[in-house]
């Protein structure tokens, strides 16, 4: 769907993005997660073709990015603004017209779209008129009309009351199934884990870590299984400690230790296993951890794309 | 480029702001006020002129020269030759003024202040050595001067002596008041230039180079305010998403371009039955193709106010900073009008000429030397006007669209002129 290959953009000689290079693949929800100044910004501006890379190539649906294009890619960027003194259904249609539709295909997609985000009876109310929660579903609504097939969102939970956050959840959704691909940019690491397929992380314009979003979180956890059993579970071989985590024992392992080695002890014991899973750190955790590392991947024992990775510590070299 | 995206963007943009109550109130506000200021600081003017000959009905003399012993003890004035000459001669109109004599100063001072008398004259001996007189008035204002009048014709008619009569007098007191002049037209035909034809001559060109310097300034001023209002509540990088800064770009420059054009054709529609009877009675000739060259000249510098205008719009993070910048762009198209009087007097001289050549001054000055009266301007000149306004409006479209491309997503410092010119250069 998206590729993006060793893209570098620099300003005065600094390069904000340093050769990145990742896929986005069709009706994935892929997240871009990075700290403030990471150059996700710049990244985005290049993928919706509003900056042109130094060097390196994007491609969405086998094109270069460009006029072609562009119309199937939307972008709710994070600093929001409308026209405040026009009238809401006229916004919507502005951008419908914008991207290619019909005055009246414009004017029949907004009226739908008003009707999906609750603002059906504001439609001939002034921009301005409206709260800021209800400014950022019209705004959504910008995004969405059209039928893009590539749709980056830029903080889009920020301002929203939980309800508001489970109406966008529910789009973003059915947009998914309906084949839409979604690049979410936020910091709410518990949308990422909840939303999204695969992440990619960048720091200081660097790739620092990129693959599914689970198998991040194991990459960084410590070597460990959750286990929810009836039974005793210490002293087991292979087990360095046993911490109580809620309702669940997570059993630290000793570094030659496999968590297959570890259950067949268990089941010996005679102990009923419930559930075992490997042990994942919150995302949060490992964007902290992450970012306050630099660029510290902790490569021998990651399992998330090889490749990737020996070429992130390649450039970072 | 893509021109369905322009004229989407034209079409937004032209209807969005004339559909703003503020373009409504400046579409009849100001020449509701220019009407105003003109009914203000003209129809009283002529009024007041009238009134203060009307109210001049006694004038105390202090002679210490003996010359005006047999002078007429009353002066007849005709105040119809004071107003304005625009229509059909008014029929006279005569006001009689007493002249009253007293020995002294004080006597003649003493009947002014008490309201006897409107005016004193005092004549010193060595009146006619020197040729001073003095006037003394219970109050002055602007418009005092008019009075001046029949004192003159009184005193022509003392130093004449008493075998002439009022016509006599009227005549040489002010000999060339009826006197036409007849000059050759742009057409080489010699036309008469009375008081109404030199007051349609004068406000013609004035008319046209306003006209034209304000549909650029308005369309501009729109182009600047409208990008910096879009920048500063972050309309544009949603918009940038979908369409190139070029043909953002393009479309702001089509249809607030229009909208500047829309409020002139109020301005103008609104002002041909005032301005157009006046031309029209006045008998006045516009040079051939005015109107073409006028559009031309409007597209060319509109074109190049406009680009820069809009780069500047560009760089800058709120309204007020774009405004500041605008008011020395809107100083540099009406530049020719300040000094107008001097291009009107000599159209074909080195002032004149230099300025309907420089690009940012031509637009302007190049309409005030095509209207004003008996000018011929060279067809070489003009065509090496356009020219050197197309290669300054191409160049500033360049400009513009380099720095719009960058400015239009940067926020916080203000850059420099440095740092324009470095943007500018950028692939």
């Amino acid at each position: 769907m998206l590729q993006v290959h060793e893209v570098l953009k620099s300003y005065d000689g600094r390069a904000v993005v340093n050769r990145v290079s990742f896929e986005v693949r069709a009706g994935e929800i892929f997240a871009l997660l990075g700290p403030n100044g990471a150059g996700k910004t710049t990244l985005i501006r290049m993928i919706t073709d509003i900056l042109k890379p130094d060097s390196g190539t994007i491609r969405f649906e086998g094109q270069p990015i460009g006029a072609e294009n562009r119309q199937r890619i939307a972008y709710l960027p994070e600093e929001r603004g409308l026209y405040k003194r026009s009238k809401v259904g006229e916004v919507i249609e502005y951008w419908g017209t914008l991207k290619g539709l019909t005055r009246a295909a414009a004017q029949r997609e907004a009226k739908e779209l008003l009707a999906r985000v609750e603002l059906s009876e504001w439609t001939d109310k002034q921009v301005q008129a409206l709260s800021k929660g209800m400014q950022q579903k019209l705004q959504l609504c910008t995004a969405l009309i059209g039928g893009p097939r590539l749709l980056i969102l830029d903080e889009p939970f920020s301002g929203l009351d939980p309800v508001n956050v489970q109406l966008l959840e529910d789009i973003l959704s059915e947009r998914r199934a309906g084949g839409v691909t979604v690049l979410l940019s936020t910091h709410q690491m518990n949308k990422v884990e909840e939303l999204c397929d695969r992440a990619l992380m960048i720091n200081k314009g660097y790739m620092v870590l990129y693959g599914p979003v689970r198998e991040i979180r194991r990459a960084h956890a410590d070597h460990a299984i959750m286990v929810r059993a009836q039974g005793e579970l210490d002293g087991l071989p292979g087990v360095r400690r046993v911490e109580q985590v809620n309702g669940d024992k997570k059993l630290v392992l000793e570094p030659q230790a496999t968590a297959g080695s570890v259950l067949r002890a268990i089941l010996d014991r005679g102990v009923d296993v419930e559930s075992m899973n490997m042990a994942e750190l919150p995302l949060e955790d490992v964007f902290i951890k992450v970012v306050r590392e630099g660029l510290g991947l902790d490569h021998g024992r990651s399992e998330i794309e090889p490749d990737a990775l020996a070429a992130v510590a390649e450039r970072a070299r | 480029m893509n021109w369905r995206q322009v004229f989407t963007i034209a079409r937004r943009e032209y209807r969005a702001t004339v559909r703003r109550k503020a373009f409504l109130f400046t579409a009849i506000g100001t020449p509701a006020y220019f009407a105003l200021v003109m009914y203000i600081s003209l129809g009283p003017g002529a009024k007041e002129k009238l009134s203060t000959l009307r109210e001049f009905t006694a004038l105390g003399v202090v002679d210490s020269t003996g010359l005006y012993r047999d002078a007429p003890r009353e002066i007849q004035t005709d105040i119809a030759l004071e107003a304005p000459q625009l229509g059909a001669p008014l029929p006279p109109q005569i006001v009689r003024t007493h002249v009253q004599f007293f020995p002294d100063m004080p006597a003649a001072e003493k009947a002014l202040r008490r309201g006897d008398l409107n005016q004193v004259l005092v004549i010193p001996a060595d009146y006619l050595v020197r040729g001073k007189l003095r006037r003394y008035a219970r109050s002055s204002n602007l418009f005092s001067s008019a009075d001046g009048r029949p004192i003159s014709a009184w005193l022509v008619e003392g130093l004449a002596g008493r075998g002439l009569d009022s016509i006599r007098t009227a005549r040489i007191s002010r000999p060339t008041l009826g006197m036409d002049l007849y000059a050759l037209n742009r057409n080489g035909v010699f036309e008469l230039k009375d008081d109404r034809r030199e007051l349609v001559d004068f406000m013609l060109p004035l008319a046209f180079a306003m006209l034209l310097g304000l549909s650029i300034t308005v369309g501009g001023q729109y182009l600047l305010t409208g990008v910096a209002e879009e920048k500063e509540s972050r309309i544009l990088e949603s918009i940038l998403c979908t369409v190139t800064p070029e043909e953002l770009l393009g479309g702001k420059l089509v249809g607030l371009g229009a909208a500047g054009l829309t409020l002139v054709g109020i301005w103008v529609a609104m002002g041909i039955p005032v301005f157009g009877a006046g031309a029209v009675l006045a008998k006045a000739t516009l040079p051939a193709g005015i109107a073409f060259i006028a559009l031309a000249y409007f597209l060319l510098a509109y074109l190049f106010y406009g680009s820069l205008m809009t780069g500047i719009g560009s760089v800058t993070n709120n309204m007020r900073e774009a405004q500041q910048f605008g008011v020395w762009f809107s100083f540099l198209n009406f530049a020719p009008v300040i000094g107008m009087t001097l291009i009107l007097a000599r159209p074909g001289g080195p002032v004149a000429t230099i300025m309907s050549l420089f690009p940012p001054t031509a637009a302007t000055a190049m309409m005030l030397r095509l209207m004003a009266p008996s000018s011929v301007v060279p067809a070489w000149q003009i065509g090496i006007s356009l020219t050197l306004l197309l290669l300054a409006a191409w160049l500033a479209l360049a400009f513009s669209a380099r720095v719009f491309r960058i400015g239009l997503l940067m926020y916080g410092k203000t850059p420099n002129l440095p740092e324009i010119l470095r943007w500018a250069g950028r692939k």
